[in-house]
Protein backbone atom coordinates (compact mmCIF):
# COMPACT_ATOMS: atom_id res chain seq x y z
CA UNK A 1 0.00 0.00 0.00
CA UNK A 2 1.30 3.71 -1.06
CA UNK A 3 1.77 6.44 1.76
CA UNK A 4 -0.41 8.11 0.20
CA UNK A 5 -3.33 5.61 0.07
CA UNK A 6 -2.27 4.85 3.95
CA UNK A 7 -2.89 8.43 4.45
CA UNK A 8 -6.27 8.75 2.45
CA UNK A 9 -7.85 5.90 3.96
CA UNK A 10 -6.89 7.20 7.69
CA UNK A 11 -8.77 10.47 7.15
CA UNK A 12 -11.73 8.48 5.71
CA UNK A 13 -11.36 6.59 8.80
CA UNK A 14 -10.62 10.13 10.80
CA UNK A 15 -14.36 11.12 9.32
CA UNK A 16 -16.19 7.80 10.17
CA UNK A 17 -14.97 7.63 13.54
CA UNK A 18 -15.74 11.85 14.10
CA UNK A 19 -19.52 11.19 12.44
CA UNK A 20 -19.83 8.72 14.94
CA UNK A 21 -18.97 10.82 18.18
CA UNK A 22 -21.16 13.51 17.36
CA UNK A 23 -23.99 10.69 16.89
CA UNK A 24 -22.86 9.50 20.33
CA UNK A 25 -22.42 12.72 21.63
CA UNK A 26 -26.05 14.12 20.57
CA UNK A 27 -27.46 11.03 22.53
CA UNK A 28 -25.63 12.01 25.43
CA UNK A 29 -26.76 15.57 25.26
CA UNK A 30 -30.55 14.37 24.77
CA UNK A 31 -29.81 11.82 28.09
CA UNK A 32 -30.31 9.12 26.65
CA UNK A 33 -30.99 6.66 23.52
CA UNK A 34 -34.40 7.94 23.40
CA UNK A 35 -34.07 10.47 20.30
CA UNK A 36 -32.81 7.10 18.01
CA UNK A 37 -34.79 5.97 15.71
CA UNK A 38 -36.74 2.70 16.54
CA UNK A 39 -34.27 -0.25 15.91
CA UNK A 40 -31.54 1.71 17.15
CA UNK A 41 -32.97 2.43 20.51
CA UNK A 42 -34.35 -0.81 21.54
CA UNK A 43 -30.43 -2.12 20.38
CA UNK A 44 -28.97 0.70 22.36
CA UNK A 45 -31.64 0.23 25.27
CA UNK A 46 -30.31 -3.23 25.32
CA UNK A 47 -26.40 -2.45 25.89
CA UNK A 48 -25.14 -2.23 30.02
CA UNK A 49 -26.00 1.14 30.99
CA UNK A 50 -27.17 1.72 27.66
CA UNK A 51 -30.14 4.21 28.87
CA UNK A 52 -27.42 6.50 31.13
CA UNK A 53 -26.48 9.77 29.36
CA UNK A 54 -23.31 9.86 30.53
CA UNK A 55 -22.22 6.49 28.99
CA UNK A 56 -22.80 7.92 25.14
CA UNK A 57 -21.02 11.19 26.67
CA UNK A 58 -18.05 8.96 27.17
CA UNK A 59 -18.30 7.27 23.93
CA UNK A 60 -18.05 10.12 22.40
CA UNK A 61 -15.29 11.66 24.43
CA UNK A 62 -13.26 8.41 23.11
CA UNK A 63 -14.45 8.60 19.88
CA UNK A 64 -12.87 12.15 19.58
CA UNK A 65 -9.98 11.40 20.41
CA UNK A 66 -9.56 8.60 18.42
CA UNK A 67 -10.50 10.53 15.75
CA UNK A 68 -7.63 13.15 17.11
CA UNK A 69 -5.22 10.22 16.39
CA UNK A 70 -6.34 9.15 12.91
CA UNK A 71 -6.15 12.34 11.81
CA UNK A 72 -2.80 13.27 13.00
CA UNK A 73 -1.54 9.95 11.78
CA UNK A 74 -3.00 10.69 8.49
CA UNK A 75 -0.68 13.60 7.98
CA UNK A 76 2.51 12.21 8.66
CA UNK A 77 1.55 10.73 4.94
CA UNK A 78 -0.75 13.30 3.58
CA UNK A 79 -0.18 17.17 2.90
CA UNK A 80 -2.55 19.12 4.63
CA UNK A 81 -3.97 20.47 1.82
CA UNK A 82 -5.42 17.06 0.89
CA UNK A 83 -5.82 15.91 4.18
CA UNK A 84 -7.92 19.18 5.37
CA UNK A 85 -10.57 18.41 3.08
CA UNK A 86 -11.19 14.80 2.97
CA UNK A 87 -11.56 15.37 6.87
CA UNK A 88 -14.48 17.53 6.10
CA UNK A 89 -16.17 14.09 4.55
CA UNK A 90 -17.98 13.96 7.92
CA UNK A 91 -20.45 16.93 7.30
CA UNK A 92 -21.85 14.01 4.70
CA UNK A 93 -21.20 11.12 7.39
CA UNK A 94 -22.79 13.01 10.04
CA UNK A 95 -26.19 14.42 7.62
CA UNK A 96 -26.36 10.75 6.84
CA UNK A 97 -26.25 9.26 10.26
CA UNK A 98 -28.73 11.90 11.55
CA UNK A 99 -31.06 10.98 9.24
CA UNK A 100 -30.67 7.47 9.38
CA UNK A 101 -29.94 6.81 13.17
CA UNK A 102 -31.60 10.19 14.99
CA UNK A 103 -34.19 10.23 12.25
CA UNK A 104 -33.79 14.67 11.44
CA UNK A 105 -35.00 15.68 8.24
CA UNK A 106 -32.19 16.26 5.71
CA UNK A 107 -34.26 18.00 3.05
CA UNK A 108 -33.00 19.11 -0.49
CA UNK A 109 -32.01 22.96 1.18
CA UNK A 110 -29.77 21.22 4.18
CA UNK A 111 -27.80 19.26 1.62
CA UNK A 112 -27.36 21.88 -0.94
CA UNK A 113 -25.74 23.49 2.30
CA UNK A 114 -23.64 20.74 3.37
CA UNK A 115 -22.43 20.67 -0.45
CA UNK A 116 -21.67 24.32 -0.65
CA UNK A 117 -19.86 23.93 2.62
CA UNK A 118 -17.75 21.06 1.46
CA UNK A 119 -16.64 22.67 -1.64
CA UNK A 120 -15.91 25.78 0.29
CA UNK A 121 -13.27 23.82 2.33
CA UNK A 122 -11.90 22.24 -0.54
CA UNK A 123 -11.35 25.36 -2.14
CA UNK A 124 -10.04 27.21 0.97
CA UNK A 125 -7.59 24.38 1.54
CA UNK A 126 -6.04 24.79 -2.26
CA UNK B 1 -42.77 12.45 15.15
CA UNK B 2 -41.40 15.44 13.27
CA UNK B 3 -42.51 18.46 15.44
CA UNK B 4 -40.44 21.13 13.25
CA UNK B 5 -38.92 24.40 14.56
CA UNK B 6 -38.57 27.30 12.23
CA UNK B 7 -37.38 30.43 13.97
CA UNK B 8 -34.25 29.77 15.66
CA UNK B 9 -34.12 30.93 19.55
CA UNK B 10 -31.62 33.29 20.66
CA UNK B 11 -30.62 30.76 23.07
CA UNK B 12 -29.16 28.86 20.17
CA UNK B 13 -28.17 31.27 18.04
CA UNK B 14 -25.72 32.44 20.83
CA UNK B 15 -24.77 29.26 21.65
CA UNK B 16 -23.83 28.29 17.87
CA UNK B 17 -22.03 31.86 17.76
CA UNK B 18 -19.87 30.92 21.17
CA UNK B 19 -19.22 27.10 19.15
CA UNK B 20 -17.84 29.32 16.12
CA UNK B 21 -15.75 31.56 18.13
CA UNK B 22 -13.70 28.99 20.80
CA UNK B 23 -13.23 26.42 17.91
CA UNK B 24 -11.88 29.88 16.55
CA UNK B 25 -9.67 30.57 19.65
CA UNK B 26 -8.77 26.53 19.86
CA UNK B 27 -7.43 25.92 16.52
CA UNK B 28 -5.60 29.54 16.59
CA UNK B 29 -3.96 29.18 19.84
CA UNK B 30 -3.40 25.33 19.34
CA UNK B 31 -1.53 26.73 15.48
CA UNK B 32 0.63 29.13 17.62
CA UNK B 33 1.61 26.87 20.20
CA UNK B 34 2.88 24.24 18.12
CA UNK B 35 4.68 26.77 16.07
CA UNK B 36 6.98 27.76 19.31
CA UNK B 37 7.84 24.26 20.47
CA UNK B 38 11.50 23.61 20.50
CA UNK B 39 12.37 21.10 17.34
CA UNK B 40 14.87 18.52 18.13
CA UNK B 41 14.34 18.07 21.60
CA UNK B 42 12.87 14.86 23.64
CA UNK B 43 9.28 13.76 23.62
CA UNK B 44 9.48 14.71 27.44
CA UNK B 45 10.82 18.38 26.40
CA UNK B 46 8.50 19.18 24.22
CA UNK B 47 5.55 17.97 26.67
CA UNK B 48 7.23 20.18 29.44
CA UNK B 49 7.16 23.24 27.09
CA UNK B 50 4.03 22.66 26.23
CA UNK B 51 2.17 22.18 29.37
CA UNK B 52 4.08 25.69 30.00
CA UNK B 53 2.57 27.22 27.37
CA UNK B 54 0.15 30.51 27.86
CA UNK B 55 -1.10 29.09 24.34
CA UNK B 56 -1.64 26.09 25.35
CA UNK B 57 -3.62 26.42 28.35
CA UNK B 58 -5.68 28.91 26.50
CA UNK B 59 -6.25 26.08 23.73
CA UNK B 60 -6.99 23.61 26.45
CA UNK B 61 -9.16 25.94 28.47
CA UNK B 62 -11.63 27.10 24.61
CA UNK B 63 -11.27 23.38 24.09
CA UNK B 64 -13.03 22.32 27.37
CA UNK B 65 -15.58 25.42 27.11
CA UNK B 66 -16.22 24.57 23.59
CA UNK B 67 -17.06 20.71 24.81
CA UNK B 68 -19.74 22.14 27.44
CA UNK B 69 -21.34 24.73 25.22
CA UNK B 70 -21.73 22.13 22.05
CA UNK B 71 -23.49 19.67 24.35
CA UNK B 72 -26.06 23.19 25.10
CA UNK B 73 -26.33 23.01 20.74
CA UNK B 74 -26.92 19.58 20.59
CA UNK B 75 -29.36 20.01 23.23
CA UNK B 76 -31.20 22.10 21.24
CA UNK B 77 -30.71 21.85 17.74
CA UNK B 78 -30.52 18.95 15.40
CA UNK B 79 -26.76 17.98 14.73
CA UNK B 80 -27.44 17.94 10.70
CA UNK B 81 -28.25 21.61 11.42
CA UNK B 82 -25.50 22.79 14.00
CA UNK B 83 -22.48 21.13 12.62
CA UNK B 84 -22.36 22.43 9.66
CA UNK B 85 -22.69 25.92 10.52
CA UNK B 86 -19.30 25.44 12.88
CA UNK B 87 -17.57 25.49 9.21
CA UNK B 88 -17.91 29.41 9.79
CA UNK B 89 -14.77 28.85 11.98
CA UNK B 90 -12.84 28.25 8.89
CA UNK B 91 -13.65 31.59 7.95
CA UNK B 92 -12.19 32.51 11.25
CA UNK B 93 -8.96 31.02 11.42
CA UNK B 94 -8.23 32.27 7.66
CA UNK B 95 -9.26 35.66 8.24
CA UNK B 96 -6.84 35.78 11.53
CA UNK B 97 -4.09 33.72 9.90
CA UNK B 98 -4.23 36.16 7.32
CA UNK B 99 -4.33 39.27 9.48
CA UNK B 100 -1.92 38.56 12.19
CA UNK B 101 0.25 35.17 10.80
CA UNK B 102 0.13 37.24 7.30
CA UNK B 103 -0.71 33.95 5.73
CA UNK B 104 -1.79 34.44 1.43
CA UNK B 105 -5.48 34.52 0.93
CA UNK B 106 -5.79 33.61 -2.75
CA UNK B 107 -8.86 34.11 -4.57
CA UNK B 108 -9.15 30.47 -4.46
CA UNK B 109 -9.32 30.98 -1.51
CA UNK B 110 -12.11 33.80 -1.23
CA UNK B 111 -14.35 31.90 -3.55
CA UNK B 112 -14.43 28.62 -0.79
CA UNK B 113 -15.00 31.51 1.58
CA UNK B 114 -17.99 32.42 -0.46
CA UNK B 115 -18.93 29.10 -0.92
CA UNK B 116 -18.78 28.57 2.78
CA UNK B 117 -21.07 31.40 3.48
CA UNK B 118 -24.17 30.57 0.66
CA UNK B 119 -23.68 26.86 2.72
CA UNK B 120 -24.85 28.16 6.29
CA UNK B 121 -27.19 30.27 4.86
CA UNK B 122 -28.90 27.35 3.02
CA UNK B 123 -28.28 25.74 6.39
CA UNK B 124 -30.02 28.44 8.00
CA UNK B 125 -33.04 28.41 5.91
CA UNK B 126 -34.18 25.37 7.48
CA UNK B 127 -35.85 24.35 10.97
CA UNK B 128 -33.08 24.14 13.27
CA UNK B 129 -34.82 20.98 14.79
CA UNK B 130 -37.08 18.45 13.25
CA UNK B 131 -37.53 15.69 15.76
CA UNK B 132 -39.47 15.71 18.93
CA UNK B 133 -37.18 16.43 22.38
CA UNK B 134 -36.15 13.38 24.09
CA UNK B 135 -38.36 11.89 26.43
Amino acid sequence: MTPTLTGLMLVAAAAAVESFAQIFLKIGAAGGPGILMPPFRHHAMRLPAGTSGLLWLSLGILAYLAEIFLYTLALYFLDVSVAFPMGSLCFIGIALLSKWVLGETVGRTRWLGIGCILGGTILVAL
Amino acid sequence: MASSATKLPGKVLVALALAVVLDTVTHIAWKLAVAHLPEGETLAAVARTALASPLFLVAMVAFLAQFYNWMRVLEHADLSFAQPITALGYIAVLAISARALHEPVSATRIAGVALILAGVYFISRTPHRTTALAP
